[in-house]
């Protein structure tokens, strides 16, 4: 079905080989998870297939990629859009439409394909997919998860042979991504043939049929389903793989309690006349490392905007070291490292980043801050130019250069991978003794390594899990 | 148009409209006749269920119109020439801006490459446009996230933060503004081009598009109006 043979890729204006000698065979019906660091080459690898390189990403290609026996370069690219569907990562901007309907059935309208057989597929799709909640909805009012479920379904009613997905669970909470294992099944239970490129893999364990491991553009190795589960634990550390395994939230709850640092009483939370958290109460002390969980839109975000004084509509107190505070007061005492951290990094390079609106930023702390989280080799290139990873680094740093009291983190593992994981925790935790730290989080296994209290937003606040 | 409580009219009506109302203004020649101008403008955007658009659109414009009869009645030399220059633009650009707030709000993308497809425009012309159409509410989400992080950074987005310290509160929005400008646009074109947005083949919709007698009313409406004021500007 699909036959890659001897494919090397340079983006253009980069150094290094993306793909390096790439052999790949992958037949009908076949479900493969292309695993490996950032980096690594998964992308680019869905992007030789679907044709995006060299089509919309230029560089250098060489070698031989067939689809059903015929060159992909031979395909027009909406040609090839009806046998290959792509499910990108970021759900925010993989919508043409702002409706969810006109987005579902987009690639069929461009097909050209009379308006009862759109109104058939699309009330099709909605129906296999479990989705018709979603329809007659604005794009803008979804959750992160709803975003997903439509561009998924999107795809779907288009009806290729072929689908590739791209990390599509990076921005889901456990039951979404049960959903999504829901209909990647329905994929193969029909004789697809699925390629998904991910870093959490442990739900993709009952389906795949092949695994295959890249490193530095190469394919390292491919292994079968049962060589794939036989690996030990250690092989896939040292290969900086997540977990096979689902894992449970297991957090040693540490009661320090006596003289909270941060108290919130009678705390709730309205956005546009809903009530999004009613009547919390909570405190933490400095040291504490807090998972804040609860399910997509939820309002997990809200809750953090909130406590950073950023939004304004709540009730209730908010005491820091037994004095009431408004948001403004707050605004001084917390940094938020944002999902997207592209929205919070301005300045021309690394090391301004660093003195950007902060006072009494001494160089010699920048230094050593930049020096600990790998940094200071970058610390005259412009911000844009670091890899994803990297700019959520320098937006950790810039917090803790800020040194506020209450630092808070919505979702920092979506799109990172083991090792990036692991580098993320440690400078966390050695920079949380005199910090009441925040993190918004689905990723149980990155929440088990780090934090020490859980905060769940749907079943209130919890002493013990 | 009662069913379809939307898209009453055709998006093409809505441009040649649009174009009209560019020529209307950029023809009438005192401010009581932009003044009425602006008012048809707001009754169009109350029959597009706009109602509360139309009058804040409407209200504004009033004020500038009084300040502007208050200046050249009773100002000093100084402030009318400070202020005319100003104002004068501003009563030349009104309109314009209304009428396409309103066509941005209520077109959507897709119903707009299908009627573009049905009136022959060429793809070329047409993809570029719907992925302006729809990347301007992008703005929106990104300036709410924006003005957090800056708020994060203890620099006040604000008009009063802008006077304070001008270059750091245009380099805080202009930055991030401009990459993640880039950012959507690459995604909403691959998000297209996957779903082959390039097909040559008719566009269908699955909002039905028609051509109504609304339509042809607006249309007559509009061009009846082009021509009065042409007249009314060269012929009287």
């Amino acid at each position: 079905m699909i036959e890659l043979k001897g494919i090397n890729f340079t983006y253009k204006n980069a150094k290094n080989n993306s793909l390096n000698n790439i052999d790949l065979e992958i037949k009908k019906g076949e479900f493969v998870l292309i695993s490996g660091a950032s980096g690594s080459g998964k992308t680019s690898i869905t992007r030789v297939i679907n044709k995006l390189i060299p089509y919309y990403y230029e560089g250098e290609l060489e070698g031989t990629a067939k689809i059903n026996n015929d060159l992909v370069s031979s395909y027009q690219m909406f040609e090839l859009s009806e046998i290959v569907g792509s499910v990108f990562q970021n759900p925010r901007t993989q919508f043409f439409n702002v409706d969810t309907n006109s987005e579902i059935v987009f690639g069929l309208e461009n097909q050209g394909i009379p308006r009862d057989i759109l109104k058939k597929r699309l009330k099709e799709t909605c129906e296999t997919l479990d989705i018709n909640k979603l329809q007659n909805r604005n794009i803008f009012h979804l959750s992160g998860g709803e975003k997903q479920k439509i561009a998924f379904a999107s795809v779907y009613a288009m009806n290729p042979d072929i689908y590739l997905l791209d990390e599509p669970s990076s921005n889901l909470d456990i039951p979404t991504i049960e959903v999504l294992k829901r209909h990647l099944s329905v994929l193969k239970n029909s004789g697809k043939t699925v390629i998904i490129s991910e870093h959490r893999i442990y739900y993709l364990m009952d389906l795949v049929d092949k695994v295959i491991y890249m490193k530095n553009g190469q394919i390292q190795k491919s292994y079968s389903k049962e060589d794939f589960l036989n690996l030990s634990e250690d092989e896939i550390k040292a290969m900086a793989l997540r977990c096979r395994k689902k894992t449970k939230l297991n957090i040693e709850m540490s009661n320090n309690e006596k003289h909270p640092y941060l108290q919130v009483s009678d705390f709730s939370i309205y956005r546009k006349d809903n009530c999004i958290i009613n009547n919390m109460n909570f405190s933490a002390n400095k040291g504490d490392i807090v998972a804040v969980i609860g399910s997509n839109g939820v309002g997990k975000t809200t809750f953090l905007r909130t406590l950073c004084g950023l939004h304004d509509d709540y009730k209730g107190d908010v005491l820091l070291n037994s004095k009431k505070t408004n948001a403004k007061k707050r605004r001084q005492k917390t940094y938020m490292v944002m999902q997207d951290v592209n929205y919070q990094l301005f300045a021309e390079s690394v090391f301004a980043e660093c003195k950007l609106g902060i006072e009494n930023a001494s160089d010699a702390l920048i230094e050593e801050i930049l020096n600990e989280f790998d940094l200071s080799d970058y610390k005259n290139n412009h911000p844009n130019t670091l890899s994803g990873g990297q700019k959520q680094r320098l937006a950790i740093a810039v917090g803790l250069i800020c040194n506020k009291e209450i630092f808070v983190l919505d979702e920092p593992t979506s799109g990172l991978d083991y090792t990036n994981m692991v580098k993320t925790v440690e400078l966390l935790k050695r920079y949380s003794k005199d910090k009441i730290i925040f993190i918004a989080t689905h990723d149980t296994e990155f929440a088990n390594l780090i934090c020490n209290r859980v905060l769940d937003l749907e079943n209130r606040w919890k002493g013990e899990l | 148009m009662k069913k379809e409580s939307n898209a009453p009219f055709n998006p093409c009506t809505k441009i040649v409209l649009l174009f009209l109302c560019i020529i209307i203004s950029s023809l009438l020649s005192s401010i009581e006749l932009e003044l009425i101008f602006v008012f048809i403008i707001a009754l169009f955007c109350i029959i597009n269920k706009k109602t509360k658009f139309a009058l804040k659109g409407f209200l504004i414009y009033l004020v500038v119109y009084f300040v502007s009869i208050l200046t050249v009645q009773y100002g000093s030399n100084t402030l009318r020439s400070l202020l005319m220059p100003f104002l004068g633009l501003v009563h030349k650009v009104y309109p314009v801006c209304m009428f396409s707030m309103l066509i941005l709000s209520t077109t959507k993308v897709g119903e707009f490459l299908s009627a573009m497809g049905y009136a022959g425009v060429s793809k070329k012309i047409t993809i570029p446009l719907a992925v302006m159409l729809r990347y301007i509410p992008t703005v929106r989400e990104d300036w709410r996230y924006i003005k957090d992080s800056m708020y994060l950074r203890g620099i006040s987005p604000s008009f009063f933060g802008f006077i304070k310290n001008p270059a750091l509160t245009i380099e805080c929005i202009y930055s991030p503004m401009i990459i993640m400008a880039s950012k959507a646009a690459d995604e909403l074109t691959i998000a297209s081009i996957t779903r082959g947005i390039e097909s040559p083949k008719k566009r269908t919709s699955i909002i039905e598009i028609r051509f109504d007698f609304h339509d042809v009313f607006a249309l007559i409406a509009g061009v009846l109006i082009t021509v009065l004021v042409i007249y009314r500007r060269f012929f009287l």
